[in-house]
């Protein structure tokens, strides 16, 4: 950082389950925080001002735009990335659904959808169709057009079957 | 990506840290609720204050209550928030359906009332980045002389795009401002003005601390339609809200309808003292929205066909009344 | 013949969980110690000459490390070498809005982007030319001095048969003009290039690119540099859609620069700068004219078209043949002709969108289709059908057609919808509508010529039993990474989960032209079975020679090898270390080598394609009368794309271009003020579709086996947006009786066109009440 800039703040933040200090800029997104300071390149950038949801992380919980969020502004607070998403060596059933129903088709747009995802089926263990159309439109996709999105998000809650279930040896989070 | 411009950022804990945080800096200094609309700002360098006072840690500015014969709202509640109370939905419909029908998800739980009332009006030739306005010439909204939309014109038309305002002036809000010099209430009718560039009766040192609703009246009922390209995330081409009381008969005790989004503050309709007393018929309905078609004229301040957005109103304008709800009792 | 064990299955991608997990890096992940962001100056004018440029204040910026003018970086380049007209930084004049003049490195992003200000660009501002009208009148400005034809780009004109002599055969001609709007791609990720230059004077550029090897190329050629010291990685890619496929000024930016100051150099572009290199789909200005006989049959085509280029060449050349050559199937032309003329613009450059060139005159085609075939009273599929080209047959302009599933399509769309006892049948206010369209597989030459191999693979096995594939295909989300481990596994044997893809590395792996023109899946697929097959044998062979039978006895499947006898199998990895044991280390190549194809004439290779796929999607529409919104119901897409190696992938690949269809259909314009700035370079203005907004699709894959594909495979990715257009406009006709002719079709037109009809329709009913 050239000179003649504010100070940085230091911050303390629950990322992932851990507790991390880092020292940031009044003027840092959560997003520049996560991806440059911290290093969890997860979340992704695609307008940088609220237009497409490719950086959604969960702050307590919420599906929020990281980059609209300043990184002073999440002092004490738990957020999670798509890196923090699986529980421990299982992926969360719904990174494997999505797998599964080929919705990562370039994948970019991807962490943020299945953190909107994974936060409606927290509220909503069955979510209807339109119920999912509607927790994902704040979140764009230039490659599915959605609908694998959606049979994804259907398998998870345990509420489709796929026609044909490949196994992963790492997958313990089948559901 | 879209860098912030340098700033300080202050996190008072009370209304009156706030104000004088902001009186200290007034003229370089912003308020900042959810971010939605200001950051975005920012990064387009439309605001480069070197000071921001964050609200989040300002206690008390997030209730919902009624008493005392109004709904009391703060201006911190967020419009997911407005979205889904259940005395929101019993007592202001239309408001909840405005709520429901702005941004998306993420954003809804991000954006403020406070922030969502005093959004910056909107214009295809100002929310743009640094470079693209240097390569417009700039406008008279910002940087420069001459507006793009009225060529000849001296006040900027950029338009009111905010959900909730026209919503809740159908309702009758009143807001409660705190300054350097204490609090003081405006009927929101008055809080607008019809210049782009400063459409609110705000201080840059006042906090929008609360809004009043009045307790729906027996039999008042509310409606809410919006357009928008697509069913999320887009701002409103044109938005229309309608409120009414009906007495025992069915005769209207009185009419409301804002229309919104097509200039700088929401036009709430006049003219419709004729109807009260009268029954809401399909013609009087059609007749409100004539007079409303009369009295807008939407400009190419956004990149939708103005003369069509015109030519719904009346067709929104029946719509917000098919669709109003009944305020059941808390 | 064995059955298939892995092809055809619906597996998983092999890098699907990185993508799941976060962990799959894409170029603005990586990060290199000491690294310099680059920030690009943009011309704030659409055509304006650059007297001077000083950047003294600049450089006194104290984040300041670089500057960076056109003139180090003098070479020209573009994407067709026919064509070179780009420079990574103009040095003589700026051709667009956003057009890149200059370039800082500093310290991080915020201090590049307040250097940027501090370059100060004396201007002799020329006038813009937006319009493609404005450029071909006389007099105007060279947007590209020295060009032999004023601001033509490309001119072709081609005839077969004798299309005077079809139309006056004709019982009905339909002839109606017909407006493509511009449109872009929108990939979610933005451009990102990251070079660093090593003590040792190699170069290494990591891209958001879809074709490393010509970016690889012309990097080497602008820079001045070897090839050999020139490695071009491509990371995971954020979506491309042709977007990503052409070498873009940041790539040589970054790489000059970090060659100047010997340290890591990063340019990731906004996403206002993405609008701005932009290469979308061409504005279509399209005069078409349709004759049909009696029975329906296609007697004659006639097309004229002005196609809107923007500022450079890009794939132009290429764009204004497509823009004819590529519509003489799924149905037989009696005669045709064509007249494409592609003209510069001072705007940002068009290129190649998905389904480049023959998606705008597919949907002039296939509405002035229906409306010829209204006069005779047919229906609309029907009179597709009637006129089906058939399999193995040459098209009118000489292009090879192998297989054809295009009537199964037809009938498949047909039964799905309930076509026939709907159509027409619909209460007013809906609709249905159908289309029909073809696409190449891959183009039959590279677009430099040479007489080398188009995709290569190499194979390595390790004694362990992994299986590690180099392919140089570019993985854009269609699953390329994943396409060479399906194909080997299935020709060696092993478990597909036990191969390893190492991709689109320059210096790692063997040359694949990149991600166009469909090219992936049937190319790199042929060089995956050449190299299978190669293993196959030495594996088979060592394998029989222990079990004494002969090695085409020998069979393996998913990793376990079985032989003749009751009970006589091994692994894989024992087979493996047979084989090793008897010929030494393991590996193979394969590739696929560029077939003479096409027609004898100027121009007759370009379109010419191994195979075609085909579709016919039928659409049923709702409109809102009384405001003009209309909702895409339900769209039944089939799509012959050959055999389906993984059915879900090629599921995804029809519906994304069903959903991308259908935002060019409904919102999605790009839009110029007279002065040619972007009206709204972001994802705010420029609209796609959420998750709300797409239709049902239900997609259908027909299989017929192509005697060429690899397992009888052709594309998937592009083939299937083209009929969801025309076929949506149909669909609207059908619905409310107005033909809309100007894509897209935003609701304001649709209800300026409903009140047009009523106007007409009361005036012509009030006439025949006064008659009478
Ligand atoms: C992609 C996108 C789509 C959107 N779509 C819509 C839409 O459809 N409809 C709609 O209405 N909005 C829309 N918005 C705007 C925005 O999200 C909402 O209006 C939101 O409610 C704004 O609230 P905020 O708290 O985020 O405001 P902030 O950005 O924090 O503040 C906005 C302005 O209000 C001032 N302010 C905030 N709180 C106070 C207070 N208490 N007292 C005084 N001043 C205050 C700030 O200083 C600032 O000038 C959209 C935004 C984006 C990015
Ligand atoms: S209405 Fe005129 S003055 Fe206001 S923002 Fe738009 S162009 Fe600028
Ligand atoms: S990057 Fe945050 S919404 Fe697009
Ligand atoms: S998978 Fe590519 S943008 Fe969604």
């Amino acid at each position: 950082m050239p000179a003649g800039r504010p100070p940085k703040t230091v911050l303390t933040l629950k990322v992932n389950g851990d507790s991390v200090e880092l020292a940031v800029e009044p003027r840092t997104t959560l997003l520049e925080a996560l991806r440059y300071t911290l290093r969890l390149t997860g979340s992704k950038q695609g307008c940088d001002k609220g237009d497409c949801g490719a950086c959604t992380v969960l702050i307590d919980g919420t599906p929020t735009l990281a980059c609209l969020t300043l990184a002073v502004e999440c002092q004490g607070r738990a957020v999670t990335t798509i890196e923090g998403l699986a529980r421990g060596p299982h992926v969360h059933p719904v990174q494997d659904a999505f797998d599964l129903c080929g919705a990562l088709q370039c994948g970019f747009c991807q962490p943020g959808m299945m953190l909107s995802a994974a936060a409606l089926l927290e509220a909503n263990a069955r979510p209807t169709r339109l119920q999912i159309r509607e927790a994902l439109s704040g979140n764009l996709c230039r490659c599915t057009g959605y609908k694998q999105i959606f049979d994804a998000v259907e398998v998870a809650s345990g509420q489709r079957e796929v026609a044909e279930r490949d196994p992963r040896p790492t997958t313990g989070g089948e559901s | 990506m879209l860098t912030l411009p340098p700033f300080t950022y202050h996190a008072p804990a009370t209304v009156s840290e706030a104000v004088a945080l902001l009186a200290e800096h007034r003229g370089d200094v912003k308020l900042l609720a959810g971010g939605t609309d200001l950051l975005p700002n920012m990064k387009h360098r439309l605001f480069t204050p070197a000071h921001l006072v964050g609200l989040r840690s300002v206690r008390g500015l997030a209730e919902i209550a009624e008493k005392d014969g109004a709904v009391r709202l703060g201006p911190m509640v967020s419009i997911a928030r407005l979205a889904r109370d259940p005395l929101v939905e019993q007592r202001l419909p239309s408001l909840q359906a405005a709520a429901q029908a702005i941004a998306g998800p993420q954003l809804r739980q991000m954006g403020t009332l406070g922030g969502n009332l005093c959004l910056d009006t909107r214009c295809v030739f100002y929310n743009q980045t640094a470079f693209w306005r240097l390569a417009l010439g700039y406008c008279l909204k910002k940087d420069g002389t001459v507006c793009h939309v009225v060529k000849a014109g001296k006040r900027c038309v950029a338009a009111a795009s905010n959900d909730t305002a026209p919503a809740l002036l159908t309702l009758g809000a009143r807001i409660r401002v705190a300054g350097p010099l204490g609090t003081r209430d405006v009927a929101l009718a008055d809080f607008y003005f019809a210049d782009g560039v400063r459409n609110l009766g705000l201080q840059e040192d006042e906090v929008l601390t609360g809004i009043e609703v009045p307790s729906p009246e027996a039999g008042q009922r509310s409606g809410f339609q919006k357009l928008r390209v697509r069913e999320a995330v887009d701002y409103p081409s044109l938005s229309v809200a309608v409120s009414s009381a009906l007495d025992a008969g069915g005769n209207a005790r009185w009419v409301r309808v804002a229309v919104s989004a097509l200039g700088a503050r929401p036009h709430l309709v006049g003219s419709l003292e004729s109807l009260t007393g009268s029954k809401l018929t399909s013609a009087a309905v059609a007749e409100i929205g004539r007079i409303a078609h009369r009295q807008c004229h939407p400009l190419t301040n956004i990149n939708i066909d103005p003369a069509w957005r015109r030519d719904l109103i009346p067709v929104l304008v029946k719509r917000a009344f098919e669709t109003c709800r009944l305020a059941r009792a808390s | 013949m064995k059955g298939h064990a892995v092809v055809g299955r619906r597996l998983r991608k092999l890098d699907g969980l990185k993508k799941a997990t976060g962990e799959a890096k894409y170029a603005d992940d990586l990060e290199l110690p000491r690294m310099l962001h680059c920030k690009l100056l943009r011309s704030p004018h659409a055509h304006a000459r650059i007297r001077r440029i000083d950047f003294t204040r600049c450089r006194a910026h104290p984040g300041v490390v670089e500057v960076l003018e056109g003139a180090e970086l003098p070479a020209r380049y573009g994407v067709i070498p026919w064509t070179p007209d780009e420079q990574a930084l103009a040095a003589d004049k700026a051709r667009f809005v956003g057009d890149e003049v200059a370039a800082v490195a500093a310290l991080d992003e915020l201090a590049a982007e307040e250097a940027l200000a501090l370059i100060d660009v004396e201007w002799e501002v020329l006038p813009a030319l937006v319009e493609p009208e404005q450029a071909l009148a006389a007099g105007s400005p060279q947007i590209h001095e020295g060009k032999k034809h004023g601001n033509v780009s490309k001119h072709v004109g081609l005839s077969f048969g004798d299309v005077d002599a079809g139309f006056a055969a004709s019982a009905s001609v339909a002839e109606e003009d017909f407006f493509y709007a511009g449109s872009t791609h929108a990939a979610i990720e933005p451009h990102c290039a990251l070079a660093q230059y090593d003590a040792e004077g190699n170069l290494t550029l990591w891209s958001s690119t879809q074709i490393p090897h010509y970016v690889h190329r012309e990097l080497s050629r602008v820079l001045g540099l070897p090839e050999t010291r020139v490695r071009v990685i491509q990371p995971f890619l954020g979506g491309a859609f042709g977007g990503k496929s052409d070498p873009f000024a940041l790539e040589f930016v970054v790489a000059k620069l970090a060659m100047k100051t010997g340290r890591p150099v990063k340019c990731l572009l906004t996403r206002e700068e993405v609008f701005f290199a932009h290469r979308g789909r061409h504005p279509m200005k399209m005069r078409f004219k349709v004759g049909l006989a009696k029975d329906g049959r296609i007697e004659a085509v006639d097309s004229k078209i002005l196609i809107d280029g923007g500022a450079y060449s890009s794939f132009g050349l290429v764009t204004a043949y497509y823009s004819g050559q590529l519509l003489t199937g799924p149905y037989t032309f009696g005669s045709y002709r064509f007249d494409s003329t592609r003209v510069f613009t001072n705007k940002p450059p068009c290129g190649p969108k998905r389904g480049h060139g023959s998606v705008q005159p597919r949907f002039a085609f296939e509405v002035a289709l229906d409306m010829a075939a209204e006069k005779l009273g047919l229906d609309p599929i029907e009179v597709r059908r009637r006129n089906f080209v058939g399999e193995n047959v040459l098209t009118v302009n000489g292009q090879t057609i192998t297989s054809n599933g295009f009537l199964q399509c037809l009938d498949a769309v047909e039964a799905a919808s309930r076509w026939k006892e709907r159509k027409g049948k619909l209460p007013y206010g809906r609709g249905l509508g159908v289309a029909g369209s073809m696409y190449i597989s891959g183009t039959a030459y590279p677009l430099y010529p040479n007489e080398l191999p188009q995709s290569g693979i190499q194979v390595k096995l390790d004694r362990s039993g992994k299986v590690t594939i180099f392919s140089g295909g570019s993985d854009i989300g269609q699953g390329l990474n994943s396409l060479p481990a399906y194909l080997i596994a299935e020709e060696i044997g092993c478990d597909p989960r036990d191969c390893h893809v190492v991709v689109s590395d320059t210096d790692l792996t063997p040359v694949d032209l990149g991600a166009y023109s469909s090219r992936g899946t049937y190319m790199i697929g042929a060089a995956c079975l050449e190299a299978g097959q190669r293993l196959w044998a030495m594996l088979s062979e060592a394998v029989g020679a222990k079990w004494g039978c002969p090695g085409a006895a020998v069979e393996g499947a998913l990793g376990t090898i079985r032989g003749p006898a009751d009970g006589q199998q091994m692994s894989f990895r024992e087979a493996v270390q047979l084989a090793e044991a008897k010929f030494g280390t393991l590996g193979a190549t394969g590739s696929y080598r560029t077939q003479k194809l096409g027609g004898d004439y100027r121009g007759g290779t370009i379109g010419a394609s191994p195979a075609y796929s085909f579709t016919a999607h039928v659409v049923e529409v709702r409109v809102d009368v009384e405001t003009g919104v209309w909702k895409v119901e339900r769209v039944w897409a089939a799509h012959d794309c050959g055999k389906a190696l993984n059915p879900t992938l090629v599921e995804g690949q029809i519906e994304g271009s069903v959903y991308m269809g259908f935002g060019e259909a409904a919102m999605e314009e790009m839009t110029y003020l007279p002065s040619g700035l972007h009206a709204g370079p972001s994802l705010l203005d420029y609209r796609i579709p959420t998750s709300l907004d797409t239709p049902d699709i239900e997609a259908t894959i027909v299989e017929p086996i192509d005697p060429g594909g690899p397992h009888g495979a052709k594309e998937a990715g592009e083939g299937p947006l083209h009929p969801v257009i025309p076929a949506i406009a149909n669909a609207l006709y059908d619905a409310v009786g107005v033909r809309l002719t100007a894509l897209p079709f935003h609701p304001a037109k649709v209800l300026a066109a409903l009140r047009a009809k009523a106007k007409h329709d009361g005036l012509a009913e009030s006439a025949e009440r006064g008659a009478c």
